[in-house]
């Protein structure tokens, strides 16, 4: 079972210097990965963690060649790697099987595709089939089965190619949590078997159980721009049991670390600066009703909760917790100690309070932004009618790390809440409430 | 006991027609239609490689109607065929060489515009030339004629199809290493499938339009005509029988009604497979041909046959894997193939410009002035056509479309209604004005009417139809009032289906424009002023300078109302009215 443990360190895939910048047509490109150097060994079983945006995906593209890096190099057994991998596979997230195929004839078209002959291209699928359990279901068409189904076939045509190294793009995310639990410890089972394709897994995951369930190593992104935050061994014994203390002490630990990546407790300064300084803080894509939701959770809570607890209860991907608990730390309604979560006096009040009183609140709390007070600055001088357009270049210009669409939708999405601006979708302008 | 002794009698005689009934006469009715296709083939072989006649004569009994049914159905399919291998071809080029795409798509935009007549005597007489013994040159002009009408339409929706292939299919076409042409077969094709069949059928429909004038074509005085269903409607027009008349009338409607039931039905069926849509749906097409053909033996014999020979070994060509070098000259090849056609259609469009505008010089500032004078006067009876059509078709189609039993019932008709061609009906419509003391001058506001509100009506019924019920249920949980159910549910809803609807409708409206109206009825020839008459006479009189300088400024106005109006409209019905976020 777990001869893996044994380590044979021959390196198959190796990135060195990757940067990823994507042209977004506003001037400054938009650089979504920073200097990330990463490889794969061989018998290796890793997995991408992290919050959106953290270019989690873009690193498995760029290793399995389908996006060439903006600068750096792939390196596949020591040489130099252009393109696509050979033998290349990869799990998708939402399965990308063609609909008007059956199952047997979504896997056999990537064999035929090989150029192998007819008898190879039989036999391989097959035993494809046979090694994920869909024996049976040859002649059925994808959209007569259940996710969890699909992204067997999705296995099944990805395993079909006899892969080096598999690569999975959050697997188990379109599938509900049981058959998840399945799929998991059957990909665990065809991984262990040491003879045989795919000598590695990389996998792109967003749950930190289930990462520290499979993975050998656990590298851990932080966002704006990607880069690696750190990389986590795993050295528990297979199979794993994910009820023991050594197994929670991981999960906790890994908590630990991506909380303090993305809520940095950084003490607010006590002397107020004299002079207005420059920077604007780039505002986390939060939804206003999330972050009300959470306000009202953790108020039921009793006022302070774990992070993690709330990503346990509610099933909401950490991703989006923390986005949420972030934006409602830059509003001042929670302060985050460690990896918990407590509201403020200002946020206990908000919370008590009818939804009038809430605004003016809320509206008070945006003008404490200095990204706020730009929009606001920028709307009076263009006498209460700002384009679109104009206020992304502004925000392109101010944040070059952020997506300044995305940023924009939230300025107005706040806004809103606050009653501070109104935003006129035909006209494209921002004018004053 | 006695239901047993029943059971096992009619258990055994039952078995005993089983054969019949599931196979044999099913196999005897493949074998005759298959004789039937030959015998057909054969005839119409004949006609076309027959002795070039100076001008043919039609036979106005009704029993010639078949003959010139089946002639003009094969046209008309012939020119599908066409349609099928140009859209393939361009759509394909289209979306995967983006500097290509920069000059295909506007030219399509244009072709688009051109009307049909336009292109005809340039045409005509270039493969009459061509072939100057037998019909061939003709029978070919006529087929193209038809194809100008079907193919643009189809172009689009595979273009746009091949360009919103979703991402995740491209990548894993791209990390199984898919040739282009397996992709094509696995990815693209399929995916456009469902887009290309409903795009097909209305430009079958499409292509029916000018048939009265593309096989009676008369350029001067030298007459064009072939045997065919637009040819006897013509003649018989000509001669003002009736009879005859309705006879055509009754011959279109069942080629239309057997087209539909023979071959888009089943070919509806069998693209289901390509729906993209992962639930099942409540309302699955179905048809009775498919049904049947299923229970034929050889049809089976066949089937089975097809699929023993997909699984047979791969040819030698495939089966060489193929290194990323190897690919990569491939690749190479490809690239040096694209930039020579793109060079060659560059030059041919530079070359057609230089001519054309050495061609206009020679009409007058003065002829300039009246065309655009013609132009604004078309212009205006389109918008007031689809105004009217939009003032009737709406009520009418919302009032069907939200009743389930009016749609089931007349839904069907009005699908056959729309792809009826409107010319047709023309002198029935004519000669009621005429009787009224009506001149052709408001009349042919009224015959644009008759060949366009059809798409209004349809599209508002469909647009009915698609409003969730949970949007109809809130209208009356809050008890909205009539007007503000109209106002502010149904209308907004039906938006986006009622713009499809004018811009399907203001363009047949045009092309109706040059039938409508310069008209040859009973030897006299009806005619007002206008941009589509200009175009009929200037055919007709071979004033082949005037015809290209007219066809021209229609298609600029048509594509500049598109830019200017119906791309607004469509924005839009996409943002604001769009029901999908």
């Amino acid at each position: 079972m777990d001869v893996k443990t044994v380590k044979t360190d021959t390196t198959i895939l190796e990135l060195r210097g990757i940067q990823k910048s994507y042209d977004r047509g506003t001037g400054k490109p938009l650089r979504v990965l920073e200097d990330v150097n990463l490889s794969i060994k061989s018998n290796e079983f890793v997995c991408l963690i992290g919050p959106s945006g953290c270019g989690k995906s873009t690193i498995m593209r760029i290793f399995a060649g389908l996006i060439a890096p903006t600068k750096g190099q792939v390196f596949y057994h020591g040489k130099p790697q252009e393109g696509l991998l050979d033998n290349v596979a990869i799990v998708f997230q939402a399965f990308a099987l063609y609909p008007w195929l059956t199952v047997e004839a979504n896997v056999e078209n990537v064999l035929i595709a090989k150029g192998l002959d007819r008898a190879e291209v039989k036999e391989r699928t097959n035993h494809a089939i046979q090694m994920v359990g869909l024996e049976g279901f040859e002649e059925a068409y994808p959209r007569e089965l259940s996710g969890g189904m699909k992204q067997r076939v999705g296995m099944a045509r990805a395993l079909s190619v006899d892969p080096e190294i598999l690569f999975m793009d959050e697997p188990f995310s379109s599938v509900d949590a049981l058959t998840a639990e399945g799929l998991r410890a059957e990909v665990l089972d065809i991984w262990d078997d040491r003879g045989r394709n795919p000598s590695s897994i990389l996998m792109v995951s967003h749950d930190i159980p289930e990462v520290a369930f499979m993975a050998d190593r656990i590298v851990v992104l932080s966002a704006n721009p990607g880069r690696i935050r750190t990389i986590v061994d795993n050295p528990l014994p297979r199979p794993r049991d994910t009820r023991s203390p050594e197994f929670m002490r991981l999960v906790d630990q890994l908590h630990d670390i991506i909380t303090s990546t993305e809520l940095p407790d950084i003490q607010v300064s006590t002397v107020a600066p004299s002079v207005e300084s420059d920077i604007v803080e780039p505002l986390p894509n939060a939804q206003y009703a999330d972050m009300l939701g959470l306000l009202e959770y953790v108020d039921a809570q009793g006022g302070a909760c774990d992070l993690f607890q709330v990503v346990a209860h509610t099933h909401v991907p950490f991703e989006k917790v923390l986005t949420t608990v972030k934006g409602l730390e830059m509003l001042e309604l929670v302060e985050t100690p460690k990896r918990s979560v407590e509201l403020t006096a200002m946020g206990r009040a908000f919370v008590q309070i009818g939804m009038d009183e809430r605004k003016i609140i809320w509206q008070k709390q945006l003008l404490e932004l200095k990204l706020f007070r730009v929009v606001k600055d920028l709307l009076e001088l263009r006498e209460g009618e700002l384009s679109r357009e104009e206020l992304i270049q502004e925000i392109a210009g101010r944040l070059p790390m952020e997506d300044p669409e995305l940023t924009f939708e939230t300025i107005v999405a706040w806004g809103r809440f606050g009653e501070l601006f109104a935003y006129h979708k035909h006209r494209g302008v921002l004018t004053f409430e | 006991m006695l239901n047993q002794i029943f059971e096992s009698v009619w258990g055994q005689a039952n078995a005993l027609f089983f054969p019949f009934r599931r196979r044999r006469y099913m196999d005897v009715v493949v074998i005759l239609a298959g004789l039937a296709i030959l015998f057909g083939l054969v005839t119409l072989g004949r006609q076309w490689t027959g002795v070039h006649r100076p001008v043919v004569e039609i036979n106005l009994s009704p029993w010639a109607l078949p003959k010139y049914t089946f002639f003009s159905m094969m046209r008309g399919l012939a020119a599908y065929c066409i349609s099928l291998a140009f859209t393939l071809v361009y759509a394909f080029w289209a979306a995967k060489d983006a500097r290509a795409e920069k000059l295909l798509i506007p030219i399509l935009d244009i072709l688009q515009s051109i009307p049909v007549l336009g292109f005809m005597p340039g045409l005509v007489l270039a493969l009459v030339g061509l072939f100057p013994h037998s019909n061939l040159g003709l029978e070919l002009a006529a087929v193209i004629m038809i194809f100008t009408g079907q193919a643009w339409n189809m172009t689009f929706s595979l273009y746009h199809s091949f360009k919103s292939v979703p991402q995740e299919f491209q990548e894993a076409g791209t990390t199984y290493g898919f040739t282009w042409w397996q992709r094509l077969k696995w990815i693209e094709l399929p995916f456009g499938t469902t887009g290309l069949v409903w795009n097909s059928m209305m430009s079958m429909a499409g292509g029916w339009f000018f048939l009265m004038i593309t096989e009676a074509f008369q350029l001067g005085d030298q007459d064009f005509r072939l045997p065919g269903l637009g040819s006897y409607m013509s003649v018989a027009v000509e001669k003002g029988r009736m009879g005859p008349m309705l006879y055509a009338v009754l011959a279109m409607v069942v080629m239309i009604v057997f087209l539909d039931q023979i071959l888009w039905r089943p070919v509806v069926v069998l693209a289901q497979r390509f729906r993209i849509e992962d639930t099942s749906q409540g309302d699955v097409p179905r048809s009775w041909l498919l049904r049947l053909l299923r229970r034929s033996r050889l049809i089976r014999l066949w089937e089975a046959r097809r699929s023993h020979r997909k699984r047979s070994p791969l040819t030698a060509e495939t089966r060489k894997a193929a290194p990323a070098q190897r690919a990569r000259k491939v690749q190479a090849g490809y690239r040096w193939l694209a930039n020579l056609a793109l060079t060659a259609l560059a030059a041919l469009i530079v070359w057609g410009a230089v001519s054309l505008v050495l061609f206009l010089a020679k009409v007058s500032r003065h002829e300039w002035g009246t065309l655009v004078q013609a132009g604004g006067l078309t212009l205006s009876r389109v918008l007031i056509s689809t105004v009217i059509g939009t003032l009737w078709t709406v009520p009418a189609g919302l009032a069907i479309g939200l009743s389930d039993r009016l749609s089931r019932i007349f839904q069907p008709i009005v699908q056959v209604a729309a792809s009826f061609p409107a010319p047709m009906l023309f002198p029935v419509v004519i000669l009621a004005l005429a009787h009224f003391g009506i001149g052709l001058n408001y009349g042919c506001i009224a015959l644009m009417l008759l060949g366009t509100q059809w798409y209004i009506l349809f599209n508002v019924i469909a647009g009915a139809m698609a409003i969730p019920g949970d949007l109809k249920e809130a209208a009356t949980s809050f008890h909205l009032t009539p007007w503000q159910r109209l106002t502010q549910l149904y209308l907004p809803a039906s938006f986006p289906y009622l713009v499809t609807g004018w811009v399907t409708a203001a363009g047949g409206a045009w092309n109706t424009s040059i039938v409508a109206e310069y008209y040859n009825l009973n030897g006299a020839t009806l005619s007002t002023f206008g941009l589509g008459a200009t175009i009929s006479k200037a055919a007709y009189d071979r004033n082949l300078t005037l015809l290209a300088a007219s066809c021209l400024l229609m298609s600029a106005i048509v594509v500049a109302f598109n830019r200017l109006v119906w791309k607004r409209c469509y924005k839009l019905a996409f943002t604001r009215y769009s029901l999908d976020k």
